[in-house]
C-alpha cells in the first residue's frame, strides 16, 4: 500500500467518551488527492473518527482522546480546535447551508464567521471559484443573492460544499454527504467527488457500499471501534484479506 | 347488568356535551365584546389633538391631555427594554446551550419563580433597591420593576427559540472554524431572530399594562418630566388614579388613555404573532 | 486577504465569551435570592414583634400598631377560590371543545384570537370597566336580593378575576390534553366509543393530574393579581363575611397602603404581607410546575 506521500497520519489514536471505549488503537494514513473511503457496520465509530479529524468532537461532553494525529508535521491534537477546522472542511449528512444568509453569504461564511475581511473582488472570486468546484455555479449564478435554503436538498449539499472549499481547506470531510439526497441529486454528488480530487483530500465516511467501490480510491474497514482493514479499493472489494470484512461485503452486497 | 345504552342516546348524549361545550366557550366573548366595545365608545370621545399633547388640567377646568403619560410610558418601557432585553436574551442563550447541569437548572427554576411573582412585589423590591438609597420616587426605579417583569418573559421565549434550532447549524458554523461566541452571535441567534423578537414585543406588551410596580416607583405626577432620577407618569398610573377619582372630566381622560393603552398592547400582540409567523 | 486573528485573542474571547453566558445565569440566580433576601430582612422587624400572631390575628389597625394579615390572608383565599369555581368550566369548557371537537375553521380562529386579547388586556383596564360597568350590575342585584349594596366586594373582584385567569388556564389544560398520546383515542374511536365517552373515559383520566396542575398554577395566578382587585375589592380590613363583603387581599392592601406607610414597624409589615405573597405563589407555581414534570416522566 505504498501510495504516494501521506498527509494526515494517526498514531495509536483512542477514544472514551465517558466509560466507552469508542475508537481502538487506531493506525492509518491518508493520501494527498485521494478519496478515502471509510465504511463498517452503524455504530462501529467511523462517523466518530472522521470528527475527531477536524475536532467537532470536542463539543461531546465527556469525551477524551490520545495518540497522535499529524497533518503534515503538526499534531492536530494539540492544536486549538478552531485552527484544525480551518484547515480541514467538513460537510455533514443533511445539507446545513445557514438559513439567514444568501447563496453569496453561505459560500463565504467561513470568512465572515472568523473575522476575515475580504474586498468585493476577493469575495467575488472566491464565491465564483468556490461555486464552480462545486458544480453548482452555472445553477445559482444568477440568483446569488437569494436565500440558500430554496434550492433543492442536492443544490444545497452542493452548496455546503462550496462553503467548505472556500477555506482553501487541505482536507474535506464527507460524513456520509449522500445519505439524505435522492438517487440522482447523489449521482451528480458522486462526480463532483471524483473531479474534486484533483484539488483536495478527501476521507468520507459511507454506509454505501457501492458508492465506495464507484468513488474512492482507498477504503478502511472499520469494526467495533477498531481499523480491519485498510488498502486500495480495488483490493478490498476483491481480494480482503479478513472475513469480517468480507461478510460485511457479501452481506451487503447479497 | 345495567342495560347497555343505545347507539342513539350515546350520540344525543355527545351532541349534547359537545354543544354545552361549544356554548361555555362562545360566552367568553361577550365579556370580550363588552369590555373593548365600552372603551372603545368611552375612549373614542376623549381623542383629540390636545389629547395626545397636552398635559392634565387641575380640576375644574376642562380640556387638557396625558402627553406626561405617553412619554413617562415610553421611558419607562425604554428602560426596562435596556435591561431584560441584553440579559434575558444572554440568560436564554445560557439555558439553551446548557441543557443539563446543576447551575442551569437552578437558573432555569429561578427565571421560573420569577415569572410567576406578583407584580406589585416586583414594585416593593424595585422601592427597596432603588427609590429608599435614592431617597427619591423616580422613573429609573419604575423601569427597574418592569424589567425584572420582562426578564423571565424574554428568557423563556429566547430559550424554546433556540432550542429548536437545530444542531447542524452549529455543527456547520464549527466545521468552518468559527470561534463559539461568533458561532452563537452570527449564526445561532440570527437564525432564532424573529422567535426572540416576538418574545421581546410580548414582553413589552406585557409591562406596557402594568400599574402595580409602578405605585411606589414611578408614582406619577401631573407634569412632564424626562429626568429618569424623577418621578413621572405613566398610562397605567394615570388611568388609575383618574378612573377612581370623582371627576367626570379626569374619567374621560381615564377612558381615553384605557383606549390607547389597549390599543398599544393588543397591536404589540398582534406584531409578535406576525412576526414570528413569516 | 488580510491576516486572520492571532489565535489567542480568539481563545481570550470565546473563553471570556462562555463566561459571560454563565455569569447572566448566576444573574437570575442572585436576583431571586436577592430579592427574597430583600423582603426576609425588611420584614425582619415586624417578624420579630408580630411573630407568628402576625398569620391569625384578625386586626389590622396601623394607628393603633396592630398588624394581623388573617383579614387578608381570608379575603385572598375567598376571592382567588371563587374566582377559580366561576372560571373553571369556562376554562375546561374552552380546552376540550377547542381540543376535541373545533379542530379547525373561522370558529377556532374565533375563540383563540378572544382567548388572546382576554389574555392581552391590562389589568387595569378590567379593573376600570369593572368598577364602571360590573359594579352597579352586582349593586343592583345586592338591593335585589335584601343584602347590603356595596357593588363592590369579593363577588365582583371574584367574576372580573375569574375573566382574566381563564385565558391562562385554559392555555395550560389545553396543552395538557393535547398531550394525551393520539393512538390512545384512536383506539377508543376504533372501538365505536363516541367522542364524549374518549374525553370522559381516556382522556380526563389520563390528562388529570395535569389539570389538576393547571388548576393550582391558576389559583397562584389569581392570589398575585392585583390591580383589578384593588379597584374592585372595596378595600376593607374587616374579616368579610359573606361573598357580598367588601375585603382586601394580600396584593391589593399592598397597592393601597404601602406609600403611605411612614412608620417603620407598618412598612415592615407591608413587607412581611409581600413576603408571604411571594412565598404562597412561589409555592402553587413550583408545585404545579412539578406535577406536571412528574406527571409528563410517568407517562
Amino acid at each position: 500500500m505504498k501510495e504516494n506521500k501521506s498527509i494526515l497520519d494517526l498514531q495509536n489514536f483512542n477514544l472514551h467518551i465517558n466509560e466507552h471505549h469508542i475508537l481502538k488503537d487506531i493506525d492509518i494514513s491518508f493520501y494527498r488527492k485521494k478519496v478515502t473511503a471509510i465504511m463498517g457496520p452503524s455504530g462501529c465509530g467511523k462517523s466518530t473518527l472522521i470528527r475527531s479529524m477536524n475536532r467537532l468532537n470536542d463539543l461531546i461532553p465527556g469525551v477524551k482522546f490520545g495518540g497522535q494525529m499529524h497533518l503534515y508535521k503538526k499534531n492536530l491534537l494539540e492544536m486549538n480546535p478552531i485552527l484544525v477546522r480551518r484547515k480541514v472542511g467538513m460537510v455533514f449528512q443533511r445539507p446545513n447551508p445557514f438559513p439567514t444568509m444568501s447563496i453569496y453569504d453561505n459560500v463565504l461564511a467561513g470568512y465572515y464567521l472568523n473575522g476575515i475581511k475580504l474586498s468585493k473582488q476577493e469575495k467575488e472570486q472566491i464565491v465564483m471559484d468556490s461555486l464552480q468546484k462545486a458544480a453548482l455555479w452555472d445553477e445559482v449564478k444568477d440568483n446569488l443573492h437569494r436565500k440558500g435554503t430554496f434550492l433543492s436538498g442536492g443544490q444545497q449539499q452542493r452548496l455546503c460544499i462550496a462553503r467548505a472549499l472556500a477555506m482553501n481547506p487541505k482536507i474535506l470531510l464527507l460524513d456520509e454527504p449522500t445519505s439524505a439526497l435522492d438517487p440522482k441529486a447523489t449521482a451528480k454528488i458522486e462526480e463532483l467527488i471524483i473531479e474534486l480530487k484533483t484539488k483536495v483530500t478527501i476521507i468520507m465516511v459511507t454506509h454505501n457500499i457501492g458508492q465506495a467501490s464507484r468513488i474512492s480510491d482507498l477504503t478502511a474497514f472499520l469494526y467495533l471501534g477498531e481499523l480491519i482493514e485498510y488498502d486500495r479499493t480495488e483490493t478490498i472489494f476483491t481480494n480482503q484479506k479478513h472475513t469480517r470484512t468480507e461478510e460485511y461485503l457479501t452481506r451487503k452486497f447479497g | 347488568m345495567i342495560k347497555a345504552q343505545t347507539l342513539q342516546s350515546r350520540l344525543i348524549q355527545d351532541a349534547f356535551f359537545k354543544m354545552a361545550m361549544g356554548v361555555l366557550s362562545s360566552l367568553l366573548m361577550l365579556p370580550l365584546i363588552f369590555i373593548l366595545f365600552y372603551i372603545f365608545s368611552h375612549g373614542i370621545s376623549a381623542f383629540s389633538w390636545e389629547f395626545f399633547t397636552q398635559l392634565p388640567k387641575p380640576v375644574g377646568e376642562m380640556g387638557g391631555g396625558v402627553s406626561n403619560a405617553i412619554i413617562g410610558s415610553l421611558l419607562l418601557i425604554l428602560i426596562s427594554a435596556l435591561v431584560a432585553i441584553p440579559l434575558g436574551v444572554f440568560i436564554g442563550v445560557y439555558l439553551s446551550e446548557s441543557r443539563q447541569g446543576r447551575i442551569p437548572e437552578i437558573t432555569r427554576l429561578c427565571i421560573d419563580t420569577l415569572q410567576g411573582i406578583p407584580s406589585i412585589v416586583m414594585g416593593i423590591i424595585a422601592y427597596t433597591w432603588i427609590v429608599m438609597p435614592l431617597g427619591s420616587f423616580s422613573v429609573l426605579s419604575g423601569g427597574i420593576a418592569l424589567a425584572l417583569m420582562m426578564l423571565p418573559i424574554v428568557t423563556k421565549s429566547t430559550e424554546e427559540t433556540l432550542k429548536l434550532i437545530p444542531d447542524s447549524l452549529k455543527e456547520a458554523a464549527f466545521a468552518l472554524g468559527a470561534p463559539y461566541h461568533t458561532t452563537i452571535l452570527k449564526v445561532i441567534l440570527p437564525s432564532g431572530k424573529s422567535g426572540i423578537i416576538s418574545g421581546i414585543l410580548l414582553g413589552i406588551a406585557r409591562v406596557s399594562g402594568e400599574t402595580a410596580p409602578l405605585l411606589f416607583t414611578a408614582f406619577g405626577n401631573p407634569f412632564m418630566s424626562v429626568n429618569i432620577f424623577k418621578s413621572a407618569n405613566s398610562l397605567p398610573l394615570l388611568i388609575f388614579n383618574y378612573a377612581t377619582s370623582p371627576y367626570q372630566d379626569w374619567q374621560r381622560l381615564a377612558w381615553g388613555a384605557s383606549l390607547l393603552l389597549v390599543l398599544f398592547v393588543l397591536s404589540l400582540s398582534i406584531l409578535a404573532k406576525v412576526v414570528v409567523k413569516k | 486577504m488580510k491576516t486572520r486573528k492571532p489565535i489567542a485573542l480568539v481563545e481570550v474571547k470565546e473563553f471570556l465569551f462562555k463566561k459571560l453566558l454563565l455569569l447572566s445565569g448566576l444573574t437570575a440566580i442572585a436576583l431571586l435570592v436577592g430579592l427574597f433576601f430583600t423582603l426576609l430582612f425588611k420584614s425582619s422587624l415586624s417578624i420579630h414583634k408580630t411573630g407568628f400572631s402576625f398569620l391569625y390575628q384578625s386586626t389590622w389597625d396601623p394607628v393603633k400598631e396592630v398588624f394581623g394579615a388573617f383579614p387578608f390572608l381570608l379575603g385572598t383565599m375567598i376571592t382567588s377560590l371563587l374566582a377559580l369555581i366561576i372560571s373553571i368550566p369556562f376554562s375546561f369548557g374552552l380546552s376540550i371543545f377547542l381540543g376535541e371537537y373545533l379542530k379547525e375553521g373561522i370558529g377556532r380562529s374565533i375563540l383563540n384570537g378572544t382567548l388572546d386579547l382576554l389574555a392581552g388586556i391590562p389589568s387595569i383596564i378590567y379593573g376600570f370597566w369593572g368598577l364602571f360597568v360590573l359594579v352597579p350590575v352586582i349593586r343592583n342585584f345586592e338591593s335585589s336580593i335584601g343584602v347590603t349594596a356595596h357593588g363592590v366586594g369579593i363577588l365582583s373582584s371574584s367574576i372580573v378575576l375569574a375573566l382574566m385567569i381563564i385565558p391562562y388556564s385554559a392555555s395550560i389544560s389545553r396543552e395538557v390534553i393535547s398531550l394525551v398520546p393520539s393512538d390512545l383515542k384512536e383506539a377508543a374511536l376504533s372501538l365505536g366509543a363516541t367522542p364524549f365517552e374518549v374525553i370522559i373515559k381516556v382522556i380526563l383520566p389520563y390528562a388529570k393530574s395535569g389539570i389538576f396542575a393547571g388548576v393550582l398554577m391558576s389559583f397562584g395566578r389569581a392570589i398575585s393579581e392585583t390591580m383589578a382587585v384593588t379597584m374592585l375589592i372595596g378595600n376593607s380590613n374587616k374579616i368579610p363575611t359573606s361573598v357580598f363583603s367588601p375585603a382586601n387581599t394580600l396584593a391589593s392592601v399592598l397597592a393601597n397602603e404601602f406609600a403611605e406607610a411612614s412608620e417603620a414597624v407598618y412598612l415592615s409589615s407591608l413587607i412581611e404581607l409581600a413576603l408571604i405573597l411571594f412565598f404562597v405563589t412561589a409555592i402553587f407555581s413550583f408545585l404545579g410546575r412539578l406535577i406536571i414534570k412528574k406527571w409528563m416522566v410517568a407517562q
